[in-house]
């Protein structure tokens, strides 16, 4: 099945995400010596110095982490809930949650990426 | 041949609008020199991180250091240390006879609110930001262990109150459990009173070889390393693993075990940041931290006293002057200079800094280094 390739953000750092048949898709790649998975994409891995290949993750993982950000920052109003997300046999990515705020995010519960916010920020929501 | 702290200098810690960075680092210097009884070196380590263009010469030029080398060291909040790790390493080696290490920092005229990361750095650009990078430890921390947010307060509790015993100190008020865990919410699980404030100084240190003098204090050993890749495979929170692998360098280069420590100065930009430093220590067992902590064991008083000076919460963070500031404190305390807040009899200090930021790194630099009185 042919894949689109992803938009290639230049100046922005953070994760690229596409749609895919089942949800919504990180973009990273996969080493193709050792098999580490990065939400980012380097020419070599990061574990081991290998070429890496691209590889597209999610859209389901578990919350490693959890943290409501209360103050400003830049464009961004407060405050706002983060999550570090570690995807089902993928990389752990860093996303906003959806609805933010009071939704009580647990550590070791699950999520699912569901897009990017109208800001470009990856985002996911609790799945209960 | 190893390396000797001849003297030490700082300015005073907090937010100083009205002060030019130099200016601060004049008073540092001026001081540092002065305690080491020379009046020139050789050559200067500079640790700063968002110091402007040319800060370096321009403090040092003040004070007649001019027409040496000058390495200007930015590696995040461990920029001061490792000048000094540098500073000492040149020393050892022979390269240089008198080297001075400055950090200068001021922050309060480039942020108003928590300091952020490049904004070409993912986690950064994402809204992180630096509390954020250690509530995200925190809020791991207290899930994987037996502990509350009202023990993590404790260690700003016992922080304030070294640090109101200390001149220098930005924050000299101490407070009390309800105090930090009322002020304003940061960074959930992060409350304003458990995030070093934005801060302004510069601290200086002078080494040589050994001289004929009890005053000099001994850098028996110091070690750099930077953070390996940080991500799901990680075991531990941020930050661990650096500490815990910079540290086995520099007690095996020292000859001592974690416990030979009579006092620390370690890297507490935040509450969370001081319980998995001393646990990546091997002072404590891991997940033990808070429980030494409230048992006062960390105290002064106690059986190890842990930031003396206040630490990086209440003495203050400007973040290239606070790992010199680190060695400034264990000087006075192994000289026995530390007045109010002296630990008493402490032969063996440790320092440790982590600086980081860097999305998928374990930190961007550590230095740990152990410091004997002469």
């Amino acid at each position: 099945m042919a894949v689109a390739p992803p938009t290639l953000k230049r100046t922005d750092p953070r994760p690229v995400v596409v749609d895919g048949a089942d949800g919504p898709l990180l973009v990273g790649i996969r080493c193709t010596l050792c098999g580490h998975p990065s939400a980012t994409s380097p020419p070599r891995c990061a574990r081991c110095g290998g070429e890496t290949a691209e590889a597209r993750f999610g859209p389901d993982g578990t919350v490693w982490a959890t943290t409501t950000i209360h103050v400003a920052s830049g464009v961004r109003e407060a405050p706002y809930t983060l999550a570090y997300v570690d995807l089902d046999d993928g990389p752990r990515l860093l996303a906003h949650v959806q609805d933010g705020p009071g939704l009580g995010l647990r550590v070791a519960e699950r999520a699912r990426l569901t897009g990017e916010t109208a800001g470009g920020d990856p985002h996911v929501k609790v799945i209960r | 041949m190893s390396a000797w702290i001849w003297g030490v200098g700082t300015s005073n810690f907090g937010r100083q609008t009205d002060r030019l960075p130099a200016e601060l680092a004049w008073e540092a210097l001026v001081e540092a020199l002065a305690d080491a009884e020379v009046d020139g070196v050789d050559a200067a380590y500079v640790g700063t991180v968002f110091g402007s263009l040319g800060v370096a010469q321009r403090a040092l030029s003040g004070v007649g250091l001019s027409g040496i080398p000058i390495v200007t060291v930015e590696n995040a909040c461990a920029s001061g240390s490792t000048a000094v790790h540098e500073a000492g390493v040149a020393i050892a080696s022979g390269r240089y006879e008198r080297v001075v290490a400055l950090g200068v920092e001021h922050l309060t005229s480039l942020f108003k609110g928590p300091i952020a990361s490049d904004p070409t750095d993912l986690e950064q650009a994402t809204g992180l930001l630096f509390p954020g990078i250690y509530a995200m430890s925190a809020s791991r921390y207290l899930h994987e262990h037996d502990v509350t947010i009202e023990d993590l307060a404790e260690v700003a509790v016992k922080n304030s109150r070294h640090g109101a015993l200390n001149p220098r100190a930005q924050r000299r008020q101490a407070l009390t459990r309800e105090e930090v865990l009322g002020s304003k919410m940061i960074a959930e699980p992060l409350t304003l009173f458990q995030c070093a404030g934005l801060s302004d100084a510069a601290a200086a240190v002078v080494l040589g070889p050994r001289r004929r003098s009890r005053r000099d204090v001994h850098l028996r050993a110091s070690a750099l390393r930077s953070g390996g890749p940080w991500d799901h495979a990680s075991e531990h929170v941020w930050g661990f693993d650096v500490v815990r692998d910079t540290a086995q360098d520099a007690y095996a280069a020292a000859g001592i075990a974690p416990g030979d420590a009579d006092v620390l100065e370690v890297h507490d930009a935040f509450t969370i940041g001081e319980v998995v430093t001393l646990e990546a220590l091997g002072l404590v067992e891991e997940g033990g931290a808070p429980a030494a902590v409230a048992a006062g064991e960390l105290s002064l008083g106690g059986t190890t006293p842990v930031n003396p000076s206040g630490g990086l919460l209440s003495r203050g963070h400007p973040l290239g002057a606070t790992g010199v500031a680190q060695v400034a404190e264990l000087a006075w305390q192994l000289r026995g200079d530390a007045g109010d807040r002296q630990v008493e009899g402490a032969r063996i200090g440790v320092l440790e800094t982590m600086g980081g930021g860097t999305a998928g790194l374990d930190g961007n630099a550590c230095v740990v280094a152990v410091l004997e009185a002469g």
